[in-house]
């Protein structure tokens, strides 16, 4: 099937998939951002039981399967009393996995302070949040900035769990199969998809590395 | 000033006085009710709903229970081994090409390292899945979820290793080519070794990555973990059980290889990542 | 120095080098002291670093703390604005008893300057900021007022045309200048020097002595430690030599240097003589 024709039958449908790909990558990522930072003061704070909450609470969605944490959502959760509609589900699995990178990113960011600056601002007579708010959350969040780029391009391909659950628009991945099961031939399909995430990576990565260059701290 | 193992969370406190004690005394204590008050909460939230009832959990007192899970992990893990070897060539492949004198060769390669690196690995799994099909490829289930999963990382393992590569100081090329060494067996015996030996915990990293994406194998109907937890749900009835247990072994499976990487990194294996999806 | 533009602000004075008869670790009679610890001791788990020590400093009074490595001697400096705390004993700053914690610890080291051995500017501001930061963030002067009295400072202190670079950008001289600067911008009671040239390459202590010796003329109260013992001699009005965690001798840096009292004063000296 050729490009035009495919765009002609289906254009519609890509424009609104590619929006669908890029809004829940948005929305997952911001998710991801807040819930980052709100563990990753649980995992500094002085609180030895919300430190184990933090640790435990990463260590669960660092490693769980985006695909299981989907199945459980949508197939287990509504046995718990909690039936969440098809598009939370997959909001709720492309925000939480990616929330426990940020935390890592972020408390690897923040180690990469000279440690001696914290001392410094004490000795200029900075209270504990004076110190957090001029040193410890720029430098962390500076030195951080080609991880949560990085963040952000694998927020998007976790996005492709959207496929896996019925979506009305679907995403660039759902509208591959959608496609492929009325059609024959949908290579193009697959290609136009492929080239529109990969076009979506490389944009990013490349704002990226602009605002990476801008932002770093030579040291 | 700094020992070596400081961390973060050592240094942005100062040594608490008083009144800093009785506040984090008094948080903990908080904390704690609080954290039981959330367990409790999830455990009647599993009771009110009739999930704690041993019908749906006495199962896996049956040794027949775990051997049928453990037959998937073990499908897991053959396609996980197999995507990481795939991988592995693949993206060694790509390496040498991305590094390579040829400005043909460097182009294809980075092209094809961002196209891995770019699209998510679903989509390589429709492709081999519903497309390669139709082109007359019909690959066993194994291979299905194996090729795309191996082809989505090894654009990553590239970049593993040619960081790996670059961190091998200059000099270590200039001796062995003024002991009268060719530049391949430079490379293969003097540089790549090294390389290898500093990107190890990258590598791991990465296979946990591979390791996640082969419980996709059920868009293939490939009788992985996932897959054998599906068909315990269907014997016992008991889904919320089986998927909770599935969701762990994932979990521990992964969490013990993270921990692998970071042993061995600590192990002047400098060039971890800190972990990606 | 009538002429000299003072880098403290405070009318210039030559301090107290012609204190003759001082002895044991008192104040003298009459000044109240900036600084005052009564038999502090300080334990890192079973090592004991501060063993019962008691030091006055007056105000004006430049005192050097010299001692081999591990004598203790930058715990004690650091201890003074408690970014070490101290197991048992008293420090008084200004008369009043150091707080443990909290705003007022936060609002005394606002009134103790400190500059660290490695400079430890802001990574991620630039020169200029790193000297208002303290100004406008703690003592919450206006950023015009603030960013006219840093490029007074920073001239003062030879690195004005630095001003807009970030601190990688300086050598370590002029960056451990900086922290001077950034210390002064404060006004600070007194300003702890924890071996401010430790970490310098040779061609560059002199910048920095120069600017130190300067601030000690013009009677700013300083407590020093370092291995710099020209400078000791030169602007010492006290040298407080420390070995294993005790005070073990206190004297003009004349009589320290010429007759130190102690064997292991003696075996100090001679060590360092042989190495310089």
């Amino acid at each position: 099937m050729s490009v035009q024709s495919l765009l002609s039958q289906y254009g519609d449908k890509y424009l609104s998939a590619l929006l669908m790909t890029w809004k829940l990558t948005a929305l997952a990522f911001a998710l991801a951002f807040i819930i980052g930072i709100a563990i990753t003061i649980l995992r500094i704070s002085p609180i030895r039981p919300l430190r184990a909450a933090g640790e435990i609470y990463v260590q669960i969605f660092r490693n769980i399967p985006g695909a299981a944490l989907l199945i459980i959502l949508v197939y287990a959760f509504p046995y718990l009393g909690l039936l969440w509609s098809y598009y939370s589900c997959v909001l709720i699995a492309t925000s939480l996995i990616p929330s426990a990178f940020c935390s890592e990113y972020l408390m690897s960011g923040m180690n990469t302070i000279d440690f001696g600056q914290i001392e410094a601002a004490r000795s200029l007579g900075m209270t504990f949040f004076q110190t957090i708010k001029n040193v410890v959350l720029p430098q962390a969040l500076r030195s951080t900035v080609l991880q949560m780029t990085n963040l952000l391009v694998a927020t998007m391909l976790t996005t492709a769990l959207a496929s896996q659950v019925p979506l009305n628009p679907t995403d660039l991945t759902g509208i591959v199969s959608y496609i492929n099961t009325r059609t024959v031939g949908g290579i193009t399909a697959f290609a136009i998809s492929a080239l529109l995430y990969c076009a979506t990576a490389v944009v990013i990565g490349r704002i990226g590395s602009w605002l990476d260059r801008k932002v770093r701290i030579l040291r | 000033m700094s020992a070596v193992n400081t961390s973060i969370k050592d240094v942005l406190y100062e040594p608490p006085g008083p009144k800093a004690q009785r506040r984090i005394r008094a948080a903990t204590a908080i904390s704690l009710v609080a954290l039981a008050v959330v367990v409790v909460l999830v455990v009647r939230q599993f009771s009110v709903n009739g999930q704690l009832d041993p019908k749906y959990w006495s199962l896996f007192t049956r040794f027949t229970t775990w051997r049928f899970l453990g037959r998937g992990l073990a499908g897991t893990i053959e396609v996980a081994l197999a995507a990481g070897a795939v991988a592995f060539a693949l993206g060694m492949a790509m390496m040498l090409a991305r590094i390579s004198k040829y400005r043909i060769l460097r182009g294809i390669s980075i092209a094809l390292i961002e196209f891995t690196r770019g699209v998510p690995t679903l989509l390589f799994i429709y492709f081999f899945f519903l497309i390669a099909p139709q082109f007359g490829l019909k690959l066993p289930a194994f291979w299905k979820i194996t090729a795309p999963v191996a082809i989505s990382a090894a654009g990553v393992v590239a970049e593993v290793l040619r960081s790996g590569v670059n961190a091998i100081p200059k000099g270590q090329t200039e001796a062995a080519l003024s002991l009268g060494m060719r530049d391949s067996s430079v490379f293969f015996k003097i540089v790549f070794p090294q390389a290898l030996r500093c990107v190890i915990p990258s590598l791991i990293s990465e296979l946990v990555i591979v390791l996640k994406d082969t419980t996709f194998a059920y868009v293939v109907n490939y009788a992985d973990l996932m897959q054998n937890a599906k068909v315990l749900i269907s014997n016992y009835d008991a889904l919320v059980s089986v998927y909770l247990v599935t969701a762990v072994i994932y979990i521990l499976i992964n969490y013990v290889l993270n921990q692998i990487s970071v042993a061995l990194s600590r192990r002047g294996m400098p060039y971890a990542l800190s972990g990606t999806i | 120095m009538v002429n000299k533009q003072s880098l403290t602000g405070s009318p210039g004075h030559s301090g107290f080098s012609d204190t003759s008869g001082f002895s044991g670790s008192s104040a003298s009679p009459g000044l109240a002291p900036v600084i005052e610890m009564k038999h502090v001791d300080k334990f890192y788990g079973s090592l004991h670093v501060l063993k019962d020590v008691s030091l006055s400093v007056c105000k004006g009074e430049v005192v050097v703390l010299i001692g081999p490595s591990g004598s203790g001697k930058s715990t004690l400096c650091r201890t003074i604005n408690r970014l070490e705390t101290i197991d048992s004993g008293e420090i008084r700053i200004d008369g009043v008893p150091l707080p443990q914690e909290g705003k007022k610890l936060a609002e005394l080291r606002s009134q103790v300057g400190m500059v660290f051995q490695s400079f430890n500017l802001f990574a991620h501001k630039t020169i200029l900021e790193n000297v208002t930061i303290g100004p406008v963030d703690v003592l919450h002067k206006s950023r015009k007022e603030a960013q006219e009295e840093a490029l007074r400072l920073l001239e003062r202190v030879g690195v004005k045309d630095q001003a807009n670079k970030v601190p990688a950008q300086l050598s370590g001289g002029q960056q451990q200048r900086v922290a001077i600067a950034r210390s002064l911008a404060m006004h600070p009671k007194a300003i702890l020097f924890d071996e401010p040239t430790s970490a310098l390459d040779p061609e560059m202590i002199g910048e920095v002595l120069q600017v130190m010796t300067e601030l000690a003329g013009e009677g700013m109260t300083m407590v020093v430690v370092t291995h710099e013992m020209n400078f000791a001699r030169r602007a010492a009005n006290r040298v407080v030599f420390l070995d294993g965690g005790t005070i073990l001798e206190e004297n003009t840096p004349e009589e320290f240097f010429d007759h130190p009292k102690t064997q292991r004063a003696r075996d100090f000296l001679d060590s360092i003589q042989h190495h310089v």
